[in-house]
Parts: structure tokens; C-alpha cells; sequence
């Protein structure tokens, strides 16, 4: 499958601070790869450096096969979207303003607003101006912005870090229906249950180095202690190893008609990402 | 380098809105002309006294509005937001002048009315008013991309707009300090020579040194805010 970004070597220095080092990952077109890590720890330099806003101080990144360069052409620019934690909208202008103004620049057809407005679930909320809006409403408008054009290419820095469970929930179901048709989502987050809801593949970033890459599913079985927990009739809860000797103590529990349910023991992507860094996710 | 009338339109169009909205920065419109009424009362009728009000209007609107527009949209991130769009850098800066340029006109027009200044030859003088304004946008565009947010920009183009709209006054020192000498080739300076020339009978061939002069500083000007503007793509 062709990539979307192909990324060798990136690095950035702020004069002997590195912000993100040797990071090297390939992204195929059509998936959603999650780039997970706390604050601080490099995603919105490598963001920055994906849409030509910052320049590396090593290494090359391409996007869809040409180098990053080649976003300071305009017509380049139609393909992909952007929502980073800087996005700006204009104040004092309501939102299907601010909305119209980039579908005038995308040469779209204004009627596009009210579908990115369905997608962030405001659309009945138009003609509140922005300065009005909550900080989870103007993440939403900032995203119905990135979206307006339906991207090939969609970077999304944090997109749900203001948002409550039920609009978490829309735009979850907005960006899968998104990637149905074709988008490549490239998000960046530190919510590692959202990066398990969403993403294809992952990459854990921890102080501007790749820790490790894969999909979820397989750093999960990778990570896994190998045990199940069973919860007994009397409430009671043991930890039995997936092993002969476990397997001949369940069989006795279940015999005896104690056993009320068995969960497996699998890590949670932020347990991975805390035993692999040794790192907390803030 | 692409360029779209539809996009240049859009930017204008919300620039509009958004001024129309903006009491702090909209309002200091009405002072070039409220000087000009009152000079136009008071029957002071040399080309210093017009051209006062010309070039207050260039300097608070060309320069001191366009300023803060571009200054506003800097630290609001929306300029990033239209760098990141298909638009390029001539849609965007012909978008973000276009506005500046519309008031500057209508203004610089309204205050020549009311302070009866009616000049020998029109389309000379209106040449120049135009390249002017130009120059006086382009300036205000440099120092709102050179800001960090508006209130510096508000604090930066305070010299700027002493020099570069009563700067002429320097002009009866130069005999006694002929380093002032410098302050003939300012633009408004040349402005005003043009008009006074054009008022005692000149024609094209007599000014085209004063224009030659407003146009390099326009020249010099935008090439700043070009090299200004692509530092400004990239953090």
C-alpha cells in the first residue's frame, strides 16, 4: 500500500533542547495512525514539521511522496487539513462566517458548511459568534474547519482534549465515516483510550523519541501478563496463570459451580505505554 | 504564483465584516477626516494644511488600521489559518490591503473635499494618492507582520506614523542642519513638492522624479514584507 507521510530521521533541535529526535515511521494512505505521548514530548513539533510550519533540523519527511517542501504551493495545500491546539478563528465573526470564508477558499460550494457542521453536531448553533463559544464548541468549529474539505490527509492535534463524552462520541463516529471515505487521519492525543477506539496503528512518543510502533491488538497480546482474573460465586476475585497448572484450578472451580466470571488480563494501551517509558501521561 | 479574484473577494469580505465590528480600530477612521473639517472651517487653504490631512490619512488608516488588522489576525493564529489554505501569498496580502486601500481612498477623498482642496491637475495628484496609499499599506502590513500582538503593534507604529505624516514640518530645519536634508526623499514629503508643483502649472514630465521616489519606497517596502511574510509561514 502507498504512504500517505514517510518520515526518516526527523529530528529538531531548540538550540541543545531536542524536541524530537531520530523519528522515523511510514503512514499508509486510508489509515488512522495514532502518535501518542504526553505533553511536551514531541507530537506538535512532528505535526508542525508534517505541515511545513516548522522546518526540521534533520532528517526528511515526505508527504505523499513528495517532500514536505512542496506545502508552501498553494494546490498542494487542497489536500490535506489541519487542527492544531493554534487553529484561529475569527472572533467576532459567527461561525457559518468563519466556515464560509475557507469554503470560498477551497473553492467549495457553501452548502458544505452545514454538512461540517452536522459532522461537529452544531448545527444549530451557526450563528453563535466564536467569541461566544465555549472551548469545546471552538474545538468543534476548529475541526468542522479541517474537515470542510474532505482531506486526503487530515492532522489532528488533540482534537477531542476539550470535549465531553457525547460529542467525543459524534466526532469519534464523524472521523471513522471520514476514513470510510478515504481520508488518512494522522492524530496525535495522550488519550490512550481514544487511540484505542480510533486508530489502525500507534506510535508512542516519549521525550521526542518512537518508543515503539504497531497496532493496538498486537501490543496488547505483546504486553500481556498472561493471566485471567475469576470472579467467584462468593464475590471473591483470584488471578490464575494461563497455564496447565491454571487451566487444572479452573476446572475444579468450575466443577465445584463457583466460578461467576473470567476476564482476561490484557494492558490497556496506557499501562504499555507507562511500563515501556516509565513515563506518566499527563 | 496563483491568483484568485474569489479568494482576494473572501478575505476582503470578512475583512469587512470583521472591522465593521471593531470599534477600537474602526473609529480612528473618522479623525483624518474630523481635522480635515475643521481645517476646512477654519480657511486654511495651502498645500501644507491639505496634505496634512492626506497624509494623517495614510498614515491612520493605511498604515495604523492595516497594522492592526494583520497585527489581530497574527496573534489570533487566523493568519496561519489562511497560510495553511490554498491561498497564496499574493491572495492573502491583496486580500488583507484591500480593505485599507477601499477606506484610504474613500477617506483621503472626503477630507481634499472638506478641506476644499481642489487640485490643478486631478489625475496627477490622483496618481500619486494612489501609489501612496500603496506604499502607506504596504508599511502597515510590515509592521503588523514584525508585531507580536496588537498592542505592540499599536506601540510600533506610533514613530513611524509621526515621521511619516508630520515629517515635513522637519523640513524648515535643513538649512540649519542640512542631515535633515534626508527628510525631503519621505514620501510624503515628495507628495507634497508633487502637489505644490503640480499647482503651479506642472505636468507628468515635471513630477516623475517625486513619483520615481514615492514608488521605490513602495518597491523597498513590499520586498521587506514579502521576506517578512515567508519567515512568518514557518514558526
Amino acid at each position: 500500500m502507498e504512504n500517505a507521510i514517510e518520515v526518516k530521521g526527523l529530528a529538531k533541535y531548540y538550540s541543545s533542547f531536542k524536541a524530537i529526535e531520530d523519528v522515523q515511521f511510514e503512514v499508509k494512505k486510508g489509515e488512522i495512525f495514532g502518535f501518542l505521548g504526553p505533553s511536551g514530548s514531541g507530537k506538535t513539533t512532528t505535526i508542525k514539521i508534517l505541515t511545513g510550519q516548522l522546518n526540521a533540523t534533520e532528517g526528511d519527511a515526505f508527504v505523499f511522496g513528495e517532500n514536505v517542501s512542496v506545502l508552501k504551493n498553494p494546490t498542494a495545500r487542497k489536500r490535506f487539513g489541519v487542527l492544531t491546539d493554534n487553529s484561529g478563528l475569527y472572533g467576532r465573526l459567527s461561525i457559518i462566517e468563519n466556515l464560509q470564508l475557507y469554503c470560498k477558499l477551497y473553492d467549495l460550494p457553501t452548502s458544505k458548511v452545514d454538512e461540517a457542521l452536522d459532522f461537529v453536531n452544531l448545527k444549530d448553533a451557526g450563528k453563535k459568534k466564536i467569541s461566544t463559544l465555549s472551548k469545546g464548541m471552538t474545538q468543534r468549529v476548529n475541526l468542522a474547519r479541517a474537515i470542510l474539505h474532505e482531506p486526503e490527509l487530515l492532522f489532528l492535534d488533540e482534537p477531542t482534549s476539550a470535549l465531553d463524552p457525547v460529542n467525543t462520541l459524534h466526532i469519534y463516529n464523524g472521523l471513522r465515516a471520514l476514513n470510510n471515505r478515504g481520508t488518512t487521519i494522522f492524530l496525535t492525543t495522550h488519550d490512550m483510550q481514544e487511540a484505542d477506539t480510533l486508530c489502525d496503528r500507534v506510535a508512542f512518543l516519549h521525550k521526542g523519541k518512537i518508543q515503539l510502533l504497531d497496532k493496538p491488538g498486537i501490543l496488547k497480546k505483546q504486553f500481556a501478563d498472561g493471566t485471567v482474573t475469576v470472579e467467584l460465586s462468593n464475590n471473591e476475585k483470584i488471578v490464575l496463570r494461563k497455564d496447565a497448572e491454571g487451566a487444572e484450578e479452573m476446572f475444579q472451580l468450575m466443577k465445584e459451580n463457583r466460578v461467576q466470571t473470567v476476564h482476561s488480563n490484557e494492558p490497556t494501551l496506557g499501562d504499555i505505554f507507562v511500563k515501556v517509558t516509565g513515563g506518566e501521561l499527563v | 504564483m496563483t491568483f484568485s479574484w474569489k479568494r482576494v473577494n473572501a478575505i476582503f469580505q470578512k475583512d469587512f465584516k470583521d472591522f465593521s465590528r471593531n470599534i477600537a480600530v474602526s473609529i480612528v477612521i473618522f479623525l483624518p477626516i474630523i481635522l480635515a473639517a475643521i481645517y476646512g472651517r477654519m480657511g486654511l487653504d495651502s498645500i501644507q494644511a491639505h496634505f496634512l490631512n492626506i497624509n494623517m490619512t495614510f498614515a491612520m488608516v493605511g498604515t495604523y488600521v492595516q497594522c492592526c488588522l494583520i497585527a489581530e489576525e497574527k496573534e489570533k493564529n487566523t493568519l496561519r489559518g489562511l497560510m495553511l489554505s490554498p491561498a497564496s501569498t499574493l491572495e492573502i496580502l491583496g486580500g488583507k490591503s484591500l480593505l485599507s486601500f477601499v477606506l484610504t481612498i474613500v477617506i483621503a477623498f472626503f477630507c481634499a473635499y472638506l478641506s476644499e482642496y481642489r487640485p490643478a491637475n486631478i489625475t496627477i495628484v490622483a496618481i500619486a494618492i494612489i501609489i501612496s496609499s500603496v506604499f502607506f499599506i504596504g508599511l502597515g502590513t510590515l509592521l503588523g507582520l514584525i508585531a507580536k500582538s496588537v498592542m505592540e503593534s499599536s506601540v510600533i507604529v506610533l514613530p513611524v506614523i509621526a515621521v511619516f505624516s508630520v515629517g515635513s514640518f522637519v523640513t524648515v530645519w535643513v538649512e540649519k542642519y542640512p542631515i535633515l536634508q534626508i527628510v525631503e526623499y519621505l514620501p510624503n514629503v515628495q507628495l507634497i513638492d508633487l502637489a505644490t508643483k503640480v499647482e503651479q502649472g506642472a505636468g507628468f514630465g515635471d513630477i516623475i522624479s517625486n513619483l520615481a521616489i514615492i514608488v521605490i519606497w513602495t518597491v523597498v517596502v513590499y520586498i521587506l514584507t514579502a521576506v517578512v511574510y515567508k519567515k512568518r509561514m514557518v514558526d
